[in-house]
């Protein structure tokens, strides 16, 4: 054994030495030589590699198309809305710290608190790493109080965000539609296998009128950027809050506008003058049945409907029994009234059943068989020859037209102007109506078809019901000497800056054959109900142009099927008021239908709302040819009206003209009438 | 010779070599670290000077020590870290499913980096009291002590677990028992050994697998991540999303450094944080993407300029004491570069172990600069020239 301190054999140690040492730089050859395999001969590939780990895939939201009216004027775009989204993968301390701090500021109560918790507890995998939605539109002052204290609020994001907004709230809100979240089922088939899907979870989509049925106009495509990220997939930012960038990216290309025929000015005097609780109001261009103005009331603020609308809320609506959600302009029928009798007349007339100077006497009722149908004036108006009688709208003369003639050539004149099929509009769902004809009465009445259905519907009334959509294309049509034209709300499309990428054209639908005298004839009536004593509309008549024009006061048949409290009960037994109009009647420009639901009577409560439109399309036409220059015609006055005795030639409404004013509520028809019992004199 | 002072011969008997490598590999360590650690991170590079400034002091001293005293200390120094290893099952810091630290105030100490010298000193004091002229091999039965003396301490190191630490200290033992000149036989059981390793290796993992269930010798026993390592290691294409991707973004990292390298503070995997534990373990990836290839030569001939030093030291070393220890010094070094590169760029499975004087830690620091330290104090030769 050798003791400490004593002198070691390093000879003898040497060549293992110099072995050791041999071996160690072996040792780093290989290490150098697997350093050149991966750094010289590799190198592209890892190169590319580590480009390829820190961009990510960022989509860049195309900005969604303007909805404008055609003089420009913006009805529907964006504005940012202030989010709030947590990345649960980046929240630490989410429910214990980061949820409270946010209910604070953001004043949320448990149950909503609880809510964002369960939202980021179900996120699992790569779903953490995806910003969930918080909070929308916080206020103003909140978003500050969040971002000023972000840096307590790990993973969580705020972003003013682009939200449609549609500027007019509820005004045209049936056709110019909403949005709301994609389902996953529209994802799957929207998206198909594209590589660049064009939704994503979470994205709105247009769920009625013009946002839905142009949704692949004002959508765009969307573009992608590529953002530097970190292992943890954060997006990195330079010193001064810049998001770092890839070099190569694919700008969203923003949707097309989409150019409505609504006059925005038109729209609003329209919504103003109408009176009723409920209805509608439709004005269209009679020419080329392009639509100036749209009132459904009551109606929805698709604001609310965008994405902010509490489950409580949509019930609200839902069950409203005023039914805000129905587009009662096309989507809801009623009796069309006194109104639907100018397509009787036409019937008649084709038909050789009556000509303009046939008379039919009118007692105040029309007896079929064992039963009497009353004429709404009771005393009836004595003589009636074809104008006469669409001027007072006397029952009886319509009755004995159909008694003559039955009810095939009524619902064949009724179809041909477009009743008992949808007008095609297109941006909104509608219902087709109905326009009986004997087969529809043989399948749908116990019983069968029976001459008196004919009576009914000769006056509006039975089974006929109609949209104000169709009432307005048959009144243009009447006005258009038989001329139908689809009826269409979006004018063009113009690409984001502004050029004219699609034109639509009036479409033709079809044309009834009709005389001159004919249509001479119908005009004449027309003009008569507004314009001479003894109108029903004559109340409203102009002194500037020639509005042609016809009342209507339809019985509610059935009451509706909703459980009504008692002060409603009053309400929904009122009558439907109408007034289906067009102006000037010798070239007419304007077709106005107005429904004033459980209004009361046509000539009182629907014909100012046609003859306030009326006023403001001259005027608006006025003023814009003086604004571009052109020249400016007047449209022809009417013709002077003998008035007995006060000569105030627009407001008569005293009692003692008796034929002038519709005092006698007209058509309160009944059909049938039990008994010859009740039949008087 | 003779007539020198002893201060001139200290001088002259400097490792002067040594002393270069290791202080610039510490200043390329230090200007990395400050890449490895930008910002938004703490600048680390400046509690690693400091580090450096305290592992010179440790270094310093331990030159000055007596090599007798070392040598008497050494039983005890070996004693004390077994202590503090297995005081760390119950007063060390958990942390990242190791109970490797201990907390004492701001400091963490890692008891396994001074284990290794404690281990090197037993080590070399077993060689130089075992040392038999006539009989200059050694048999089995005098290989029992050292492979007790290396077992108990990597045992411990395994279990807490630490399998970079126990594999590099299994390493260095054996590279030491070996440069001890093993016999014959026993040089042909390691061999053996080694063909039954490989064997292993090969039956658990490289053999196309028949069936769900098969024999396998290690496999089952192994954690599973550690298992998740081998297999990533042998097959570098397989889950790269999950046990593999550390390895891949690594050697990604290392690639496309290139020849030039991409800069300093310029590197895209650094900086996005796609390294694991890139101021520690994975420091080359970061060295070797932002400087490229041939400045990572450079590093390597730095390491073989330390590794040659010691060797040289151990050349001159007038008892095997000190040879043992300055070769034990040399092997620990050696190791922890192979294992550490190695692991970096694919070579070898992910084990957590240090890059000497590159990796940011304390501990890691001092223990390397007490290697330092024992080589000075070997070189110095300090036992013949009457000082002590």
């Amino acid at each position: 054994m050798i003791k400490l301190g004593q002198k070691s054999d390093a000879k003898e140690l040497r060549p293992r030495i110099v072995g050791l040492g041999v071996f160690f730089v072996a040792g780093l050859l290989v290490l150098a030589v697997n350093l050149y395999r991966l750094m010289v001969v590799r190198y592209e590939e890892f190169l590319a590699l580590s480009v390829d780990n820190q961009f990510k895939d960022v989509r860049l939201r195309a900005p969604r198309g303007l909805i404008r009216d055609r003089r420009g004027e913006v009805l529907v775009d964006a504005r940012p809305s202030l989010d709030v989204f947590i990345t649960p993968a980046f929240c630490q301390k989410c429910t214990a710290e980061v949820l409270p701090r946010l209910a604070e500021v953001l004043g949320w109560d448990e149950a909503e608190r609880a809510r964002v918790e369960g939202l980021i507890k179900s996120a699992h995998g790569p779903q953490r790493y995806q910003p969930l939605i918080a909070a929308v539109d916080v206020s103003r002052d909140a978003f500050d109080q969040l971002l000023a204290r972000q840096f307590l609020l790990p993973g969580v994001d705020l972003e003013p965000v682009p939200h449609r907004s549609y500027r007019a709230g509820p005004t045209l809100a049936h056709l110019v539609g909403y949005m709301n979240e994609i389902t996953q089922d529209e994802l799957s088939r929207l998206n198909g296998s594209a590589e660049r899907p064009p939704y994503a979870l979470g994205d709105y989509i247009g769920r009625r009128g013009v946002e839905r049925s142009f949704e692949h106009e004002v959508r765009g495509t969307d573009g992608w950027d590529k953002h530097v990220v970190n292992a943890r997939g954060e997006v990195m930012r330079d010193a001064r809050g810049n998001v770092l960038k890839g070099a190569q990216q694919l700008l969203p290309q923003p949707g097309n506008n989409v150019v409505l025929s609504i006059d925005a000015r038109l729209q609003a005097e329209a919504e103003r003058a109408f009176p009723g609780t409920a209805g509608a109001v439709v004005a269209i261009e009679t020419k080329t049945g392009f639509i100036r103005a749209m009132v459904s009331r009551p109606a929805f603020d698709p604001n609310e409907m965008t994405g902010r609308v509490s489950p409580k809320r949509l019930a609200q609506l839902n069950q409203d029994p005023l039914q805000p959600m129905i587009f009662r302009a096309g989507a809801e029928h009623y009796h069309p009234g006194s109104t639907f009798k100018v397509v009787t007349l036409l019937a008649a007339l084709q038909q050789g059943i009556m000509t303009p100077t046939s008379q039919v006497s009118c007692g105040g009722g029309y007896t079929l068989g064992s039963r009497r149908w009353r004429c709404h004036n009771e005393r009836g108006h004595g003589l009636v020859d074809a104008k006469r009688a669409l001027q007072v709208s006397c029952d009886t003369y319509f009755y004995r037209a159909a008694d003559l003639m039955g009810i095939e050539p009524i619902a064949q004149m009724g179809k041909a102007f477009g009743l008992g099929s949808v007008t095609n509009l297109g941006v909104a769902a509608e219902v087709p109506g109905v326009m009986p004809d004997s087969a529809y009465h043989n399948k749908a009445t116990p019983g069968g078809y029976t001459k008196g259905m004919a009576l009914n519907t000769a006056i509006g009334q039975g089974d006929t019901n109609v949209t104000p959509l169709q009432l307005a294309v048959l009144y243009s049509a009447i006005g258009n000497k038989g001329k139908v034209l689809q009826p269409q709300l979006v004018m063009r499309l113009e690409s984001p800056d502004g050029k004219v990428t699609k034109t639509f054209d009036p479409k033709l639908v079809r044309e009834i054959p009709m005389t001159d005298e004919q249509h001479q004839l119908l005009i004449d009536a027309l003009v008569s109900v507004v314009n001479e004593p003894g109108g029903t509309a004559f109340r409203t008549r102009s002194a500037e142009y020639t509005v042609a024009g016809k009342t209507g006061t339809a019985q509610v048949a059935k009451l509706g099927q909703v459980r009504l409290k008692k002060e409603q009960m009053d309400y929904f037994e009122r009558d439907h008021a109408w007034f289906a109009s067009f102006a000037p009647a010798e070239d007419p420009e304007l077709t106005v239908v107005v429904l004033n639901e459980h209004g009361g009577h046509g000539g009182s409560d629907a014909a100012p709302t046609a003859a306030a439109v009326f006023a403001k399309y001259f005027e608006l036409k006025k003023a814009d040819a003086f604004a571009l220059g052109e020249d400016w015609v007047a449209p022809k006055p009417p013709k002077p009206v003998f008035v007995p005795k006060p000569a105030a030639p627009a407001d008569v409404s005293e009692p003692a003209l008796a034929s002038d004013v519709p005092a006698p509520p007209e058509s309160t028809v009944q059909a049938p009438t039990p008994a010859p019992t009740q039949v008087p004199r | 010779m003779m007539n020198l002072s002893p201060e001139r011969r200290s001088v002259s008997q400097m490792p002067w070599l040594l002393l270069l490598a290791t202080l610039l590999t510490t200043a390329v360590g230090i200007y990395n670290l400050a890449s490895a650690s930008r910002p938004p991170s703490a600048p680390m590079w400046t509690s690693q000077a400091a580090y450096f400034v305290v592992g010179c002091l440790v270094a310093a001293a331990v030159a000055w020590v007596d090599p007798k005293l070392l040598e008497k200390l050494a039983v005890p120094i070996y004693l004390a870290n077994l202590a503090a290893l297995v005081a760390l099952k119950f007063f060390g810091h958990k942390a990242k499913g190791a109970e490797s630290w201990f907390v004492i105030g701001p400091l963490r100490v890692q008891p396994a980096e001074f284990m290794k010298i404690g281990m090197l000193l037993m080590l070399a004091k077993y060689f130089h009291d075992d040392y038999r002229p006539q009989q200059p091999t050694y048999g089995f039965l005098r290989l029992i002590p050292p492979a007790v003396i290396a077992l108990v301490p990597t045992a411990l190191v395994l279990v807490q677990p630490d399998l970079g630490t126990a594999l590099m200290m299994a390493f260095t033992t054996m590279t030491v028992l070996l440069f001890a000149r093993p016999s014959l036989p026993v040089l042909l059981v390691l061999g053996v050994l080694a063909l039954a390793g490989v064997g292993v290796l090969w039956n658990d993992y490289v053999r196309p697998q028949p069936t769900e269930e098969r024999f396998t010798v290690i496999r089952h026993k192994l954690k599973k991540h550690q298992d998740a390592r081998i297999t990533g290691w042998l097959d570098p294409t397989s889950d790269l999303k999950g046990s593999n991707y550390h390895a891949m973004q690594s050697k990604i990292a290392v690639g496309s450094g290139g020849t030039e390298g991409k800069g300093w503070m310029q590197g895209t995997q650094t900086g996005l944080r796609y390294l694991p534990e890139q101021h520690t373990d994975f420091i080359f990836s970061v060295f070797a993407e932002e400087q490229g290839f041939l400045k990572c030569l450079g590093l390597l001939v730095l390491y073989a300029g330390i590794l040659l030093g010691a060797l040289w030291v151990a050349a001159g070393a007038k008892e095997r004491f000190g040879a043992f220890v300055a070769v034990g010094v040399a092997a620990m070094i050696f190791w922890q570069v192979f294992e550490n590169i190695g692991m970096v760029t694919g070579l070898l499975p992910i084990t957590g172990i240090t890059l000497p004087l590159m990796s940011y830690g304390g501990s890691s620091m001092v223990s390397v600069m007490i290697g330092i330290g024992l080589l000075v104090n070997v070189a110095l030769k300090r036992q013949r020239s009457g000082l002590g």
